[in-house]
């Protein structure tokens, strides 16, 4: 079934089309990537999805809502990671769970809380000011954060952007086994190839607000006669190109 | 727990642990005010004057006919031993030369004829002030001075009223010959009402706290700034926007939370002028209670409120439609001064007793209504004075409405193009 139905968003800032028509589907238990280099349109995308940015043209349907329409009806069924979220300094990991929680989820916050506690892996260090945490902890503490109710969608803006190995790892371990564990459908953005190619079940090339192609990463490394992922996006955006 | 109390909670919580916030919120306006107050008293009151008395005349004269004597003497030393009880330094000296001395604030010159057109029935006796320009010990010296000779002239002219009076076989009191015309003074309420010199004293306190209100506006629209702009810039309003919840319940719990910080601003501010009154009366022995309306209080902080409201209403569509911080700040310090402006000149205006066609232009600035609220209570128009607070609250519920209607996430999350 497909939970997240896009077409044909366009979005124009400043007389430009950073969004030109992009259209996908992605169905429930399903890891579905955007490939793309900065400035290709996936954070517009996913926040088009998010209901965060209105589109010109276009419409996002989650879970059969139409998230333009009825956008805090879809947010209902959405986790959202931004790409450059923060924490708030001065309140505890803990905290920052339980405010989310409370709005989310008023009937059973203490579940999802628990639930948040389990998947950021923090441990003790959740009691402590989130101020004090390093990147991966944060990036960790916000991811958790965006799973612990158990969206239907899961929206993940480069997730492991800015990370380190060991915290990179970590984070896709967890997008990997919530999927798997949840039966929801995840849609993270990235450029980092590698991630993508072993991660997703299925990835979209996009390219100056335009998805190129799109399939099953080995279907598209096959289609492009590419060793890896990478290679078939270039090859995919010298195609286009022609 | 309902959506809004969530908000709440959070904004709370945070502004909770903001230490440096709540010190220049709270502590400082509690404890600064009434040190500042007093510092100033102390600082007047420790001022050096230093006064130099040149007695040019050193003699006496009898008026034989009026059985009265006076010598220079006599006005030189009662001049010597007050200005000494009011705290300036007195020093006797042979001529007026002193003058060139820079450490001498003043020079009285007891000059020669004196004590003779002092006793004198047809001539007036002059004693010479010379006052240094733009010296504030000069100045306040002087006014000693002038009440001290003013007294001593008063005392004499009895005594030559008495003397007469004996003399001419008539019977006449001095005071009838000294002051035949003197004002005697009733004060009454707007509705003419018997009131008393503490109502007086109210309405001071009412003219404070109109200017008093300049000081929640300003820590109320920063706070708005910090809650949109600076939480764009640090990178946390995107998740929150993406809460399934509508915006302008986080909107509403910011502001909300704007006003807890106006609020709390105005008690301290308030705590903190009060105490610098109490502090200052406690040294002339009145009782603060005699002139402290808790009524008014109340009116006070309820203006506060809605003045916070409107600040933050006229300020809101601009601050989220700006692309950074310092500009955001930049329209709150606007409207700051808008409300400055006219909180100052409440303080010294009755804007009730201003001509209809000055006071409508003024009703189309929501600070007016602030004003006019405190004043017309303080005089005594309730029923009034509630009307001016509904209207401020009907305009920045408006205002409000209007512009979280124009807005949406994307707005606050991308910052316009410059």
């Amino acid at each position: 079934m497909d939970i997240i139905v896009v077409e044909g968003l366009v979005k124009v800032y400043g007389g430009r089309r950073v969004i030109d028509g992009v259209s996908f589907r992605v169905r429930s238990g399903e890891v579905f990537g955007l490939v793309g280099p900065n400035g290709a349109g996936k954070t517009t995308t996913l926040r088009i999805i998010a209901t965060l940015v209105k589109p010109n043209e276009g419409r996002v349907l989650v879970n059969g809502v139409d998230a333009l329409a009825k956008p805090v009806e879809a947010r209902k069924f959405l986790g959202y990671l931004p790409e450059e979220a923060e924490v708030y300094p001065r309140l505890t990991g803990y905290e920052h769970m339980l405010f989310h929680a409370r709005l989310k989820c008023p009937n059973s916050y203490r579940e999802a809380v628990s639930r948040g506690a389990q998947l950021s892996g923090l441990g003790n260090r959740l009691h402590d000011k989130a101020g004090e945490y390093s990147k991966g902890m944060k990036r960790r503490l916000l991811m958790a954060i965006a799973l612990m109710t158990k969206p239907q969608v899961a929206i993940l803006d480069e997730p492991t952007s800015g990370l380190d190995v060991h915290a990179s790892y970590s984070v896709r371990k967890v997008i990997k086994e919530y999927s798997k564990e949840a039966g929801a459908a995840v849609i993270i953005s990235s450029h980092n190839m590698l991630e993508v190619e072993h991660l997703c079940d299925r990835v979209a090339f996009i390219n100056n607000g335009r998805i190129i192609d799109s399939g099953p990463p080995t279907e598209l490394m096959n289609k492009y006669s590419s060793a890896n992922i990478e290679e078939a996006f270039i090859k995919a955006i010298e195609a286009s190109a022609i | 727990m309902s959506d809004l109390t969530a908000l709440l909670w959070k904004e709370l919580l945070d502004l909770s642990r903001d230490y440096k916030t709540i010190l220049t919120t709270v502590l400082l306006p509690l404890i600064l005010l009434p040190i500042l107050g007093l510092v100033g008293i102390i600082l007047v009151s420790q001022q050096p004057a230093t006064v130099a008395l040149v007695d040019e005349d050193y003699c006496e004269s009898t008026n034989s006919m009026l059985n009265i004597t006076i010598s220079s003497r006599q006005v030189a030393e009662a001049l010597y031993e007050e200005l000494g009880k009011r705290g300036f330094k007195v020093i006797e000296s042979n001529d007026a030369s002193v003058v060139d001395d820079p450490l001498i604030d003043l020079v009285v010159v007891v000059p020669r004829g004196f004590a003779a057109n002092a006793t004198s029935l047809s001539s007036t006796a002059s004693i010479l002030v010379i006052k240094r320009a733009n010296v504030q010990a000069s100045a306040m010296a002087e006014q000693a001075v002038r009440e001290v000779i003013g007294w001593l002239s008063y005392s004499l002219a009895r005594v030559k009223v008495d003397a007469l009076s004996r003399y001419a076989g008539v019977e006449a009191s001095s005071e009838a010959i000294l002051s035949p015309i003197i004002v005697q003074q009733e004060i009454v309420t707007i509705v003419g009402e018997k009131a008393s010199v503490e109502e007086e004293l109210k309405g001071l306190l009412a003219r404070f706290l109109v200017l008093a209100l300049g000081i929640v506006v300003a820590p109320a629209t920063s706070f708005i700034v910090d809650g949109i702009i600076g939480e764009r810039e640090r990178k946390t309003i995107e998740m929150l926007v993406s809460l399934p919840i509508p915006l302008s319940k986080i909107i509403y719990s910011k502001i909300l939370a704007a006003t807890v910080v106006g609020i709390i601003a105005t008690l301290s501010d308030v705590a903190g002028f009060l105490t610098y009154i109490y502090l200052t009366l406690l040294v002339y022995g009145v009782q603060l209670m005699l002139f402290i309306d808790p009524l008014l209080l109340v009116v006070h902080a309820f203006t506060s409120f809605l003045t916070i409201l409107t600040s933050v209403a006229i300020a809101f569509p601009f601050i989220t439609r700006t692309r950074g911080i310092r500009s955001a700040s930049n329209i709150a310090g606007i409207v700051t001064i808008v409300a400055t402006v006219i909180f100052f000149a409440g303080f010294m205006v009755d804007y009730y007793k201003l001509p209809m066609n000055i006071r409508t232009p003024l009703y189309l600035i929501p600070f007016t209504h602030s004003v006019l609220a405190i004043q017309l209570y303080a005089v005594g128009y309730r029923l009034e004075s509630l009307l001016h607070a509904l209207t401020l609250l009907a305009l920045s519920a408006i205002l409000l409405l209007l512009s979280i209607r124009t807005l949406d996430s994307e707005k606050i999350l991308v910052a316009p193009p410059s």
